[in-house]
Order: C-alpha cells, then sequence, then structure tokens
C-alpha cells in the first residue's frame, strides 16, 4: 500500500478573544490509499479542524500537508482533488439533485453525455436513480445525504473526507448509511477520512481510527488496538465503556503484571503502548461486560452493589470498590431465564479473566 | 489557472474602485457640498448661515413643530402598528382576514405620499364630507392635526411590519412556559410579550419618527402656514426665494435628528435585543389568547383604523371619478382623460426613471454585497456605511445636496434625466442593499464550500451559487427601489425639471391649484401601476427562482 496523504507536524492556532487557542497541535499522520480511517474525539478536540485544514478551506499555522508526495498545503480548495462530504449536506437548495450532482463535472467542461452517464451511475451507486428532477428540499435528510455522497463521487476524487456525515440522522437510518458508506468505499477503493465524535460509528467503519483530545493524538490504530490496548485513560473511557480502577503495579512476569487494589493482589495483562512501572500507581482498564460475580475466584476484587439497572439482554449493576468510596463502576451481567437480580447493599466479588484487564499508566 | 486568476483580480480591482467613484460622486460628493455650502463663507468656517433661522421665531418654530410632530407621530404610529402586529401574530382569526389586514396595511406603504392628505382634505377640509356629516363649521384641520392624522396612517405600516416581524420571532414556547407557570393572559403580556418586543417598539418607534421628519409631502399639502416644518421651509427656501445657502443650513437642521435616530438604532436598539432567529419555531397552541376585554380592544381598533384606511381610498377613487366634489357629484371619465393627455408626459418620464433605475440599482446591491461580505475588501464596512447613507438622510436634504453639487462644475446633471435616476438608485438601492447583505450572511458557508472544493473558482462559486441564493433577496429589493421610483418626492422635488417630470410632482401640483379630482385620477393610476409592476416583479421572481427564499443548509 502507497502512502496517499501525509501530514507532517501541522499546528493550527486561533486568537479567540484575545488569547491564543490551540486548535490542532503537531499532528503527523500517513494515510494509506484505500483506507477508511476515522478522526475520533470529543467537540473540540481538532478533528474537523484537522480535516478543513487538509480540504483546503483552513490554512495550519505550521506544518506541511503532502497528498501523493506532493507539497500541497498552498494548494487552494477547488484544486485539491478532494471531496468533501459535510454535516448538513450543503446541497444547493436552487438546483435540482441532477444539477448537484453535476456540478463539478460541468466545471470540469465534460461533455453532455459523459456528465448524464456519470450522474446516472452516481446516483444509482447511492440508491437515488429516480430523484434526478427534485430539488434537494424534495427529499429526505437520508436521501440528501446520499446525494451529497454522490456528488463527491462522480469526480472520482484521490480522497473523500466526511465531517460527521451521519450526525444528522436518525438512529435507525444512521446503521444503514454507515454500512452503505462502508460499501461504497470498500467497492470503489476509496481513500476515506472521517469525522465522528460517536465511538460507535468509528469502531463499525474503520480501518484505523485517530483519536484526538485537546487538539493532539491521544492513539492511532485499529479499532480492535484501540479496545484492547488503549494507551491512555481518555481513550480507554472514549472507546467503548471502561472501569478504570486506580491501584499500584506490584511486578511484572511478561506479558502479564501483578496489580494491587485496596490490598488485593490480581493479575492482568500490561498495556503495550504505555506501560507503567512498577512500583508506580497505575490504571486497571476493565470493561463492564468481562467482570462477573464469581465466589471462589481468585482474579477477583470485592465489591458492594449500589445500584441496579435492568436493560433487557444484561444486568448493570452500579458497584463500588472498598476503599475507592467515591466512585460506582460497571458491571454487565448478561441476563439469562431465570436469574435472579441481586439486591442493593449485598456484597459480592467481581471477577475477570486475566487477559480481560488492562494495566496502563495513569 | 493563474492568468484566469489574474483577469479576475482585475475585474474585481475595477469593481471596488468603481463602486467606490459612484459613492463618492453620488453619495459623498453631494453631503460635502452640502456642508460647505452651510459652513463655508468666504473661505472661512462660519456658523452665519445658521443663525437666522435659529434666531428667526418662525423658522424656530419649524424645528420644535418637526420634532413634535415626528414624536406624535412615532408614538401612535408605533402603538397601533404594535396592535395591527399583535392581531396578526397573537390572535387566532382565519387566514383571509390576517390577508386583508396586512392588505390594508400594504396600501399605504405603495401608494404616493399624498394619498391620504387628498382624501383627508376632501374629508375634513373645507366643505369637507365628514365635516358636512357631522355639522361641524368652525373645524380647522390645516396644520399639526391634520399632518399628524395624515402620517400617522400613511406610516403605521411600517412599524407593523417590523413589529410583525419582531412578534413571530418571539418563541412561542416562552409564553407558554410563562402560562404553564401560572401567569394571567395580560402578566404574560406583560412580563413575558412585552419585554421581548421593547427593542423592536423602540426601533419601530425610530422608523416611524424619522419617516416623518423628512416627510415633505404630507406637511406641504396640510400643514400650511400656521405649521411650517424643516423640510417646507427648506424647500420654500430653494424653491421660492432660491437661497441655496438657506435651503442648505435647514437641511443640516434636519441631518442631526436623524443622525440621532440612525445612531440610536444601530448602537442601542440592537444591542438590547434578545429576540433572536432560532429556525424552529414551536407550534403555537390556540387555547390561550390574551383575554376577551383585551381582545376586544384590539379587534375594535383594528376594526376601525382598516375601515378607515379603506375609506379613504375609496374616497379617492370616487374623487377621481366626479366632476368637482362636494359641488356637481355627477359620474365622469374627464378627470383620466385629463391623466392620460395632459398628464401622459409625467406618466411616461416616471415609468422610463423607473425602469431604468430598478435595474441598476439591483446591480448596485449585488455588487455591494459581493464586495463587503464576499471579498471583504479593505474598508468593507464604511463602503456598506455610506452605500446606506443617502437612505439614512432626509429626501429633503438628499434632494438639496444633489441641487447644490450638480448644479455647477465639474459634474452639472440639474435639468437631466440622470440627476433623477441617480438620486432614486443610491437612495432606494439601500432595501436592496441590506437584503442582500442579510441573505449573504445567512448563507451557510458549507454550501460555498461544498462549491469550492467541488472545483469551483471563487468567481464561478459566486455568480453560480451565490447570486442565485440571493436572487430573491435582489428582487425584492428591486421592487422596493421601484416603487419608490414611481411614489417617491422628497428628494427629487428639486430635481424634476420641463424636461423631464413626474406623476408625484403633477399630483402635488394639481393639490396647490385645487384640481382635487385631477390629483385623485392622477393616484389611483399611480397605485395601479405599482400594483401591476409589483405583481409583473414577484412573478419574475417567481419563476426566476423557483425555490423560494432557501438560503440555509439543512432545509
Amino acid at each position: 500500500m502507497s502512502v496517499a496523504l501525509c501530514l507532517q507536524n501541522i499546528s493550527r492556532h486561533y486568537i479567540k478573544d484575545g488569547k491564543d487557542f490551540t486548535a490542532v497541535s503537531s499532528v503527523d499522520l500517513e494515510v494509506q490509499t484505500g483506507e477508511f480511517l476515522t478522526f475520533l474525539g470529543p467537540s473540540g478536540c481538532g478533528k474537523t479542524t484537522t480535516l478543513r485544514m487538509i480540504a483546503g478551506f483552513e490554512t495550519p499555522s505550521s506544518g506541511e500537508i503532502l497528498l501523493d508526495g506532493e507539497n500541497i498545503t498552498k494548494v487552494p480548495a477547488n484544486e485539491r482533488d478532494m471531496g468533501f462530504v459535510f454535516q448538513n449536506y450543503a446541497l444547493f437548495p436552487h438546483m435540482k439533485i441532477f444539477d448537484n450532482v453535476a456540478y463539478g463535472l460541468k466545471i470540469r467542461r465534460e461533455t453532455t453525455d459523459s456528465i448524464k452517464k456519470k450522474v446516472h451511475e452516481a446516483l444509482a451507486m447511492v440508491g437515488l436513480e429516480n430523484a434526478e428532477g427534485n430539488y434537494p428540499n424534495q427529499l429526505s435528510g437520508g436521501e440528501q445525504q446520499r446525494v451529497a455522497l454522490a456528488r463527491v463521487l462522480v469526480l472520482r476524487p484521490k480522497i473523500i473526507l466526511m465531517d460527521e456525515p451521519l450526525s444528522n440522522l436518525d438512529a435507525k437510518l444512521r446503521l444503514h448509511m454507515r454500512t452503505e458508506i462502508r460499501r461504497i468505499q470498500r467497492d470503489l477503493s476509496l481513500t476515506c477520512l472521517y469525522v465522528t465524535h460517536d465511538q460507535k460509528e468509528a469502531l463499525t467503519m474503520s480501518d484505523r481510527i485517530m483519536v484526538m483530545q485537546r487538539g493532539h493524538i491521544e492513539q492511532l490504530g485499529s479499532p480492535f488496538d484501540l479496545y484492547d490496548d488503549p494507551a491512555s485513560p481518555f481513550v480507554a473511557d472514549f472507546i467503548g465503556q471502561a472501569n478504570l480502577i486506580p491501584g499500584t503495579l506490584v511486578s511484572k512476569n511478561g506479558d502479564y503484571g501483578i496489580f494491587n487494589v485496596n490490598g488485593k493482589n490480581i493479575q492482568a495483562r500490561l498495556g503495550k503502548q504505555n506501560p507503567p512501572e512498577v512500583g508506580k500507581e497505575a490504571l486497571l482498564v476493565v470493561r463492564p461486560e468481562n467482570l462477573s460475580f464469581a465466589s471462589c475466584s481468585e482474579n477477583a476484587i470485592p465489591v458492594k452493589i449500589v445500584n441496579t439497572l435492568f436493560e433487557g439482554d444484561k444486568i448493570d449493576y452500579h458497584v463500588q470498590v472498598q476503599g475507592i468510596a467515591d466512585k460506582t463502576y460497571s458491571m454487565g451481567i448478561p441476563f439469562l431465564p431465570g436469574m435472579q437480580i441481586l439486591d442493593v447493599g449485598l456484597e459480592r466479588e467481581a471477577s475477570f479473566v486475566p487477559q480481560a484487564g488492562v494495566i496502563i499508566r495513569r | 489557472m493563474v492568468k484566469s486568476s489574474e483577469k479576475n483580480d482585475l475585474v474585481t480591482k475595477f469593481t471596488v474602485f468603481a463602486l467606490w467613484m459612484a459613492m463618492g460622486v453620488f453619495v459623498v460628493y453631494p453631503l460635502v457640498r452640502l456642508l460647505g455650502v452651510t459652513f463655508w463663507v468666504d473661505g472661512h468656517f462660519t456658523f452665519e448661515n445658521l443663525k437666522p433661522f435659529l434666531d428667526n421665531w418662525y423658522d424656530r418654530r419649524a424645528i420644535v413643530n418637526s420634532i413634535v410632530l415626528a414624536t406624535a407621530v412615532g408614538l401612535t404610529g408605533t402603538i397601533i402598528g404594535f396592535i395591527f402586529a399583535f392581531a396578526v401574530t397573537r390572535l387566532s382569526m382565519p387566514a383571509w382576514l390576517k390577508f386583508a389586514i396586512s392588505a390594508v396595511t400594504l396600501l399605504p406603504l405603495i401608494s404616493p405620499p399624498f394619498t391620504s392628505s387628498i382624501a383627508l382634505t376632501l374629508s375634513l377640509g373645507p366643505n369637507g364630507i365628514l365635516l358636512q356629516f357631522f355639522g361641524l363649521d368652525n373645524f380647522n384641520f390645516y396644520g399639526f392635526w391634520g399632518t399628524y392624522i395624515s402620517e400617522t396612517l400613511t406610516y403605521f405600516p411600517i412599524a407593523f411590519m417590523t413589529l410583525t416581524t419582531i412578534l413571530l420571532r418571539i418563541d412561542p414556547n416562552l409564553e407558554d412556559a410563562a402560562y404553564s407557570l401560572g401567569s394571567s393572559p395580560f402578566n404574560v403580556f406583560r412580563t413575558v410579550t412585552f419585554p421581548l418586543a421593547a427593542p423592536g417598539l423602540a426601533n419601530a418607534f425610530l422608523l416611524v419618527f424619522s419617516c416623518s421628519l423628512a416627510d415633505f409631502a404630507t406637511p406641504q399639502v396640510l400643514g400650511g402656514h400656521s405649521f411650517p416644518v424643516l423640510p417646507t421651509q427648506a424647500y420654500l427656501q430653494i424653491t421660492g426665494m432660491y437661497d441655496f445657502k438657506g435651503g442648505a443650513a435647514l437641511s443640516f437642521l434636519l441631518i442631526i435628528p436623524a443622525l440621532i435616530v440612525y445612531g440610536l438604532q444601530n448602537f442601542w436598539v440592537s444591542r438590547r435585543s434578545f429576540v433572536t432567529v432560532t429556525g424552529k419555531a414551536g407550534g403555537r397552541s390556540s387555547i390561550k389568547g390574551p383575554g376577551p376585554l383585551i381582545t376586544a380592544v384590539v379587534l375594535g381598533t383594528v376594526t376601525f383604523i382598516s375601515a378607515f384606511v379603506l375609506y379613504l381610498y375609496s374616497i379617492i377613487l370616487i374623487g377621481s371619478l366626479i366632476k368637482v366634489w362636494g359641488v356637481d357629484n355627477s359620474l365622469t371619465f374627464e378627470n383620466y382623460h385629463y391623466v392620460f393627455t395632459f398628464g401622459s408626459k409625467a406618466i411616461k418620464d416616471t415609468l422610463i426613471i423607473a425602469c431604468v433605475g430598478t435595474p441598476i440599482g439591483g446591480l448596485l446591491a449585488v455588487l455591494i454585497g459581493y464586495v463587503t461580505k464576499w471579498l471583504k475588501v479593505k474598508g468593507h464596512k464604511t463602503l456598506e456605511t455610506i452605500s446606506l447613507l443617502n437612505y439614512t438622510l432626509p429626501g429633503t436634504v438628499v434632494g438639496i445636496a444633489y441641487i447644490i453639487a450638480f448644479n455647477d462644475k465639474p459634474i452639472v446633471l440639474t435639468g437631466t434625466v440622470y440627476i433623477l435616476i441617480a438620486a432614486y438608485v443610491f437612495r432606494y438601492s439601500s432595501a436592496g442593499i441590506r437584503n442582500v447583505i442579510a441573505s449573504l450572511t445567512q448563507i451557510d458557508p458549507s454550501i460555498e464550500e461544498a462549491s469550492t472544493s467541488l472545483g469551483a473558482s471563487s468567481a464561478y462559486t459566486f455568480w453560480k451559487i451565490t447570486v442565485p441564493l440571493v436572487l430573491p433577496a435582489v428582487m425584492a429589493g428591486m421592487k422596493y427601489l421601484f416603487i419608490h421610483s414611481m411614489t417617491a418626492i422628497s428628494a427629487t422635488i428639486f430635481l424634476v425639471s420641463v424636461h423631464w417630470s413626474l406623476i408625484t410632482t403633477r399630483i402635488l401640483e394639481c393639490m396647490t391649484e385645487l384640481q382635487f379630482a385631477q390629483a385623485c385620477a392622477f393616484s389611483i393610476v399611480l397605485i395601479i401601476i405599482v400594483f401591476i409592476a409589483s405583481g409583473v416583479m414577484s412573478l419574475i421572481a417567481k419563476t426566476v427562482c423557483p425555490v423560494g427564499n432557501s438560503t440555509g443548509g439543512l432545509r
């Protein structure tokens, strides 16, 4: 695979209310051809700014952007050959769907026949063959978003950039569009950069995810890596749900470590991204679905149930660990027929297999 | 690529230069000349020219009268406008009734400024039918009361339009919240609706105030000698005594309150507005209402005033169809015959001027919008302000400034059609300019970014995306310009000549020669032309912009 896009030490500063504000700081990134890469992070983390700098809507304060090895940092947006899909679709309200999709082709001065053919193809690809004669406001939100997609697909750009394209759609449609976008991206082997704050969306769609916080990269890796081996408490908490239990790393033994929680020693994997040091305070990351109540397990922490939420497929127990009174942790116990829901106030032991826990630096 | 962008750059530079030139010649230069004539005598600065008007009892009264009249008209107009706006936005009434009320309030806005004056003269003047009906003989209608009633009826629709927008924009959920917190209908009005509408009320008052302050036509017809105001005094000074210095000095006295109003509107009212466009108006529940008493009062006022406005317009229509008002009431078409023979030149001239000026004004609005909001060239704020300056100033001031500026070298335009067109274009494009700028600000930036990222150049994006999106705004602005080119008088009364006359000046002539029937016929013809023209322009707007005014990204 070749490198399609390369960000080298990209930063963006603003002057906001007289104060210097860093939206993006020193971001380095290499995007492979045909890759689906997602920028994930909470609002204000700099993901959209990064995407807009790649598109050419904003200029980096420092750093360089290379497209196919060519420096495009100062190339205007309309000469970059990238497709941008907007959160609010940004269809031209005064043009019919056909003209919206044909817009870029007309600028390229393609022949009428070729434009017609390509617009048909692009609309067929998103399943909107019959919408050509409509105006954007006659379509539903999901349809409008598909037109917006067709409008950039028709140009076969080197890279497609998408800025939270599904956030204005209802939940069901969002799930459907996830698979649609991914299917089209695979069929055409498009290089795609995707911005979202929805971690589920990121996990299901991406080849790789770049988690951002406060303008810098927290972790870059495949969805599995991020979930299995988070580099920081932030990533652990942001990707999926995680219990972060504080304690001390007692000793290391190969890939595993002994972790002390309030006097009780338990075994878990050592984080590879950001391994903690022996004798230092660290965090144990363990997912709610990996915890279970077991009376005779070695790898267990004594807990007290403080709340129970019945969620249908599972029971969400909120528990407190002795000695860490100000925090509650979550245990997701699958609900099986005939199961008894435990009462609030009971004391039990929460156990997990050593592979399911990761010890990371605090 | 480089070549084309260089060419664009040249075109852009030329556009900016041309706009500054136009603004310089037709806005700044006349004003500078006006101030020069006012304050510059024999090569030095002096207040000498102002002195006679501040010392002279009669002229000092003109100042006081102007302010008192404008305040009275402003207050009454705002109250009536608010009652109308409240009725349309807060009372449940069938759609056709709302439409009828809006139509009645629209009439004074598109009529020549004399319409209500003529009708009032025929009703309350000597031999007026209302006076005869009530048996009042000694009622002197000329002076403050006549002017006040007429101006209030003419200008309250402006307050109505401003306040309707404001009341519509107040989120109904706020009022619902107050109701559900236990507030009585009157208390909801007192504690929620009214405070939120207060900045709008202030703005409406200032608008009506400045309209009354600048109004020339009504006091000219109804004021009489006993009730001088600044615009009529200035007119007298210039056309009666050929005293440019005196006229200029009186204009300057008019500029001061106009600028104060402008300052208040821009720096005081605008900062106190809580009402914002949220874009998602909740459904207005129909159960609540302001209570039977308020409803009755509001509906009573609306009915009475609407009926009175309709009555005035029917007086004009009847007046145009009978021989001599109150003396020989037999039906005749003679007056229309008169209009189409002796008045045909005025009609033709007015139409030519309006038809030439309207597209120029539309282009001006687009270019100003392009330069100030799109290119944001250096000094774009100043350019925007200057482009609206002629509108901010009272028409009389603009007219006097034009006649002073273009009467001698280096630019001689008096007596030509160009001075009339220029006066209209640079004064009444304001609506178009504001509309275009407002709708440019409303366009979601992502729409333009989408165009750019699809490969379009900046200029291509502007002409293919932005212009079509602001076209409804431009068309509305052109309609406004056309209507005012047909009906305005205060600025152009100074600028007409033997070669180029206007329908409005002909109406004024008829009024001063007591040819009421002909004046009525002229008014009716003018109103019909304006109606047809605005209908045609709405039709054009509909065909050019089939999706209507849609500048949003989402919807």
